[in-house]
């Protein structure tokens, strides 16, 4: 009979499926395939997947949005785009008038901070109370936000190796911003990259020597 | 006073159709210039509520306009982009104007497809999409008609053995919540059992019938004559004025950073007309039916 033999098709069918699903779930158990990377390498990283500072550089510390501001400090701070004039082809047209001519979006300015206060909050701060767009995402694998753009002008804006980097005193710390703390006199500066910050000397800060 | 019968547009030759709303569905999802998404939203809309009367109206409020606020209020949240800042959100993100338009742009883009496609539904029954391609590609225009019926089917079905199942004594609507999941279990799984089967009882029935076999010919009403030629060589006009229209810039429109696009230009002007005429012509062509009808009943 056609009827019986497609309902036994079916069941095949439905059989051939289950034992399938049986197959893949005894061969995968959940677990992440695993890293080729040398075990050394893996424990000298910390937590958030930061390798250590170098000795003469500050550690990183893990924000506390619930702390009570410190005393008043005061530092430096400048936000600058003069890797992105050398690229402004790469621009979207319509973000090219945005482009300041000499590169300053935001002068070197003598800023007040307190006492515990990470280069992101100085950054939101300052920002907003300057008018000028920032936006950021929290990103809870490195336990710090992430300057997505700064007066529209965002990541992959200029190519796929662009976007935002903060130095201080000169370097490019390895971590995010919510974790840098900042010190009384600290210069920071915020550049934009076009090329993975090999054009403002900040290479190595992305994993690279 | 249900239309569909009188429907002018859907006896047109599967082809105009469906270059018809090819078109209308690419313009639609791709141009986000203001003017063009008031265009075709009015058209789409114009045409379902000619298509079936009160029941787009319905769907529109019932559904569209909580979609349409929901996908609006929803891009801001995620979306910080735009120079005009109009306050700051409780994590120091910017509310930007440019997110919260670019939010309803989307959404009345959404809705203008949706309703699009109520009308292709209306319009494109299986029987044409399969006169179309059944020669060209016979597996999947045979797999797209059959996953468009999936859902309307399924639920036929699901009432036809909950029917059944309530008269072997097992109301799935009945008992404590237990009882219910059970039986609502029984019913999904009598459902995929019985898709199944019909699957297969499918493609064996089409097979033995030959289905895909080369000289193998069916059965069609449909006949391209002078004015679906003439239909079709308007559509096809005006398709090609506003591609080129867009591919030369005359509808841009961009959100980021500032608002801004093709304004009040005299070419732009003229994709703008183009465009409407393009979105209006089911309803011109069913009002010009509509009138020739009239007019010949008063002579008589």
């Amino acid at each position: 009979m056609p009827m019986k033999s497609s309902s036994i098709r079916v069941k095949l069918i439905a059989a051939a499926v289950a034992a399938a699903a049986l197959l893949a779930a005894w061969l995968w158990d959940g677990s992440p395939p695993e890293s080729a990377a040398p075990v050394s390498a893996q424990t000298l990283q910390d937590q958030y997947l930061t390798s250590p500072a170098p000795p003469d550089r500050p550690k990183p510390i893990e924000p506390d949005p619930g702390a009570a501001p410190g005393e008043e400090r005061s530092c430096t701070l400048s936000v600058r785009c003069d890797a992105l004039l050398a690229n402004l082809d790469r621009l979207d047209a319509e973000k090219r008038r945005l482009a300041p001519a000499d590169g300053v979006i935001f002068p070197a300015t003598e800023v007040t901070f307190y006492e515990g206060e990470s280069v992101f909050d100085l950054l939101r701060r300052e920002m907003r109370s300057a008018g000028i767009h920032m936006e950021f995402t929290s990103v809870p694998l490195y336990n710090s936000a992430y300057i997505e753009g700064i007066n529209n002008f965002y990541e992959f804006d200029a190519g796929e190796l662009s976007g935002w980097m903060y130095r201080v005193n000169g370097w490019f710390p390895n971590y995010g911003s919510s974790r840098y703390r900042l010190q009384s006199g600290d210069e920071v500066e915020w550049v934009y990259t076009c090329d993975l910050g090999d054009d403002v000397g900040g290479g190595w800060a992305a994993g690279r020597t | 006073m249900n239309r569909r019968g009188r429907e002018t547009f859907s006896t047109y030759h599967p082809l105009v159709n469906m270059l018809y709303f090819a078109l209308v569905f690419g313009c639609a999802m791709f141009f986000l210039h203001p003017v063009c998404l008031a265009l075709s939203l009015s058209g789409a809309f114009g045409y379902a509520l000619y298509l079936d009367g009160g029941k787009a109206v319905r769907f529109a409020l019932l559904y569209m306009l909580p979609l349409l606020l929901l996908t609006a209020l929803l891009n801001p949240a995620f979306n910080h982009e735009g120079e005009t800042i109009l306050l700051y959100m409780r994590d120091g993100n910017p509310l930007t104007l440019e997110s919260i338009l670019y939010g309803a742009a989307a959404a009345f883009m959404l809705i203008t497809v949706i309703f699009w496609f109520n009308c292709y539904n209306a319009v494109m029954t299986s029987d044409k999409f399969v006169y179309l391609f059944g020669r060209l590609i016979p597996a999947l225009s045979l797999v797209l008609s059959m996953a468009l019926r999936f859902a309307p089917r399924f639920r036929d079905q699901i009432k036809v053995i909950a029917n059944g199942q309530r008269g072997l004594g097992r109301d799935p609507g009945r008992g404590n919540l237990w009882r219910r999941a059970r039986q609502g279990l029984r019913l999904l799984s009598i459902l995929v059992a019985w898709a199944l089967e019909n699957a297969v009882e499918t493609a064996d029935s089409m097979k033995s019938r030959g289905y895909g076999l080369p000289g193998r010919s069916a059965f069609s009403i449909y006949r391209f004559d002078g004015r679906d030629r003439r239909a079709l060589l308007f559509i096809a006009l005006c398709g090609a004025y506003i591609l080129r229209g867009a591919a030369a810039g005359g509808l841009r429109f961009t959100f980021f950073p500032a608002l801004s696009g093709a304004g009040a230009d005299p070419y732009s002007l003229s994709l703008f007309a183009v465009y409407g005429l393009l979105c209006f012509t089911p309803l011109f062509i069913n009002g010009r039916e509509e009138y020739r009808w009239k007019s010949f009943v008063s002579k008589i």
